[in-house]
């Protein structure tokens, strides 16, 4: 009806945007708001996935088993550790950190960061009781305190780690953030392989250290199988993302993101890994390899979140983006 | 009762008498002043103190004027959708339906997470953050008004950080008052009342206005798709939403839940069943 020349249209033009139809905006002004969220948010993604993966691990890792025994202590007490940490890094970027009970007024089924804080008390409950058990068992803790932790602790533990891990996923991608709402299958299914693959890399990192060798080739095996489904799952992302995938997978933050978390996080590692299945290297030669390729996977994790954030930022200053938002 | 907004934009003169209004009954802080270029816009966006926003739309030939060349203003304003996404996202229950079927956000339970900012398929409710007066405006009023707050231990200073957005104007609505921006308006753009009656009143505009030959076409007034319903306060429009920053096709957030987390359980189970298989043949 209108035919207006507006410097919209020149740069709706100019923009050269596949899928997104170019309208012109309102002075390109964006039209959602970015969250607010910084490092500690980015933090307790990335330790939350590492610490419910763990939880997974100690699980799978049998009684009966010299070295899965030792694995399974020490997956457990690290699992208590980010557990005990994570709620206080979690809780920092609130500003006055007393509010945090204000969370624990109510359940709401339909907000994720409501199941997650309590998914996460629960969760630490469970780490809790596994943990005093190991200590009751060494000595460390009275005999009776074996009790605090039922044979129901240890899958429980399990299972709310599994959700843990993977909530963080659904709390981005229900959100009205074009990049986060396009992955509402991807992010979820990432952040759990991620927090698998990374809890794999902390746990051979604490075997190594301890001299647990004979259990590190199993968790490799582990992280090449959760590394490449994120692998696989992230190129899925940024196929069916189309132009909402823009803010993360073009750009310097797309560089960064095949560099830092694809290339050095997942198939460096999964490299090393793979070099350690086939080739028997000498035991000084062979811990550096195992260190170097956990230290890789847990880089590219946190990376992978920081990407998923700030990526979500520019998503959210983009008004032809938001016009149309993800179903 | 269910109250809301109806704003006619075609009657909208761009005085921005309801920002002023909106600002002094609710005590919001100066956001500074910041001059854009961008036509008479320099609020620029709905935020956690600022509730009403004036947008202009110039829609101008470069070359020369002609008939055709229009200047489109609308107040903006949060617009209480029947299923709203700041309110399922709202992990403190600080954000609720009030009995005018208003989302309102009770400051003091808010703890400021900031999980309804990017909830909001609108882009409208945003924190406020009290403890940084820089932050809110280059005039420090923020800071004035930070200490006068203090002495009554009001909401939004009895917090920091915290979720702001337009209350419907509860506190004048529950004293029979008509909400201060609609009651600033002079030239009865932004409309208060029962919504029932505010929807009749909206579609005999669009009418009304076809007959003089003026397309306009209701935004909100019945559901707007994507799980959200209808907005308690809608809009009368004379171009495509997208010209005014409004979105055409918004979603629900929350609608995408059950794909999420069937992904993450699968993936879960994927992943255990794969360790629990290298574990053990291994």
């Amino acid at each position: 009806m209108h035919n207006v020349t507006s410097p919209d249209e020149a740069f709706a033009g100019a923009s050269g945007r596949d899928s997104l139809p170019a309208t012109p905006t309102y002075f390109e002004r964006p039209m959602l708001k970015a969250p607010h969220w910084e490092w500690n948010v980015i933090t307790y993604l990335f330790l939350g996935g590492i610490m419910g993966g763990l939880g997974v691990i100690a699980t799978i890792a049998r009684e009966d088993k010299e070295d899965e025994r030792r694995l399974r202590r020490s997956a457990r007490f690290a699992s208590f550790a980010l557990a005990a940490v994570n709620p206080l890094i979690l809780i920092s970027h609130l500003g006055r950190p007393e509010r945090f009970l204000h969370m624990l007024r109510i359940v709401k089924i339909k907000s994720p960061m409501s199941l997650g804080v309590w998914g996460l008390i629960f969760f630490s409950g469970a780490a809790g009781a596994n943990v005093a058990r190991e200590l009751a068992d060494a000595g460390v803790l009275p005999r009776w305190m074996r009790h605090l932790a039922p044979s129901v602790t240890t899958p429980l533990q399990a299972v709310l780690g599994a959700f843990v891990a993977g909530y963080t996923g659904v709390l981005l991608s229900a959100t009205a953030i074009p990049l986060w709402g396009a992955g509402k299958k991807h992010i979820p299914a990432a952040s759990v392989c991620s927090g698998f693959a990374g809890a794999c890399a902390l746990a051979g990192l604490l075997a190594t250290i301890e001299g647990n060798h004979a259990v590190t080739r199993k968790l490799e095996r582990l992280e090449i199988v959760a590394g490449g489904a994120e692998l696989a799952i992230l190129l899925d992302f940024k196929r069916a993302a189309g132009s909402y995938g823009a803010p993360m997978f073009e750009g310097a933050r797309g560089e960064k993101l095949r560099t830092h978390t694809l290339l050095a996080g997942i198939v460096a590692p999964m490299a090393l890994n793979l070099i350690g299945s086939a080739i028997r290297l000498p035991k000084p030669l062979d811990a550096v390899r195992t260190t170097a390729a956990s230290i890789l996977t847990l880089f590219g994790g946190y990376v992978l979140r920081e990407t998923l954030i700030e990526a979500g930022k520019a998503s959210a200053a983009d008004p032809r983006a938001a016009f149309r938002q993800p179903q | 009762m269910s109250t809301g907004f109806f704003t006619d934009t075609t009657l909208c003169i761009g005085c921005k008498a309801c920002e002023v209004a909106c600002k002094q009954w609710n005590e919001l802080p100066s956001d500074g002043y910041e001059f854009t270029g961008n036509s008479y816009d320099n609020t620029s966006q709905l935020s956690g103190t600022t509730w009403r926003h004036v947008a202009f739309v110039e829609q101008m030939h470069v070359e020369e004027t002609t008939i055709d060349d229009r200047w489109l203003m609308m107040s903006d304003v949060c617009k209480h959708c029947t299923h709203a996404g700041c309110m399922e996202a709202c992990p403190t229950g600080a954000i609720i339906r009030n009995e005018f079927d208003s989302v309102f956000v009770q400051p003091d339970i808010c703890n400021g997470c900031g999980y309804c900012v990017v909830s909001c398929p609108f882009g409208v409710i945003d924190l406020v953050n009290v403890f940084n007066p820089e932050a809110s405006g280059a005039y420090g009023l923020a800071t004035l008004n930070e200490q006068r707050l203090d002495d009554k231990q009001t909401a939004i200073q009895a917090t920091g950080g915290v979720a702001g957005k337009c209350t419907l104007c509860y506190d004048r609505q529950t004293l029979g008052m008509t909400p201060a921006c609609a009651k600033a308006c002079p030239t009865e753009s932004i409309q208060f009342g029962n919504l029932e009656e505010l929807r009749e009143r909206a579609n005999a505009r669009v009418e009304s206005l076809a007959t003089r030959g003026i397309e306009a076409s209701l935004y909100g007034a019945g559901d707007v798709g994507g799980g959200i319903g209808a907005l308690n306060a809608f809009f009368l429009l004379t171009d495509r939403p997208e010209a005014y920053n409004l979105p055409v096709e918004p979603v629900l957030p929350s609608t995408r839940q059950p794909a999420g987390y069937t992904a993450a359980a699968l993936t879960a189970a994927g992943l255990a069943v794969a360790g629990w298989m290298i574990f053990r043949n291994a």
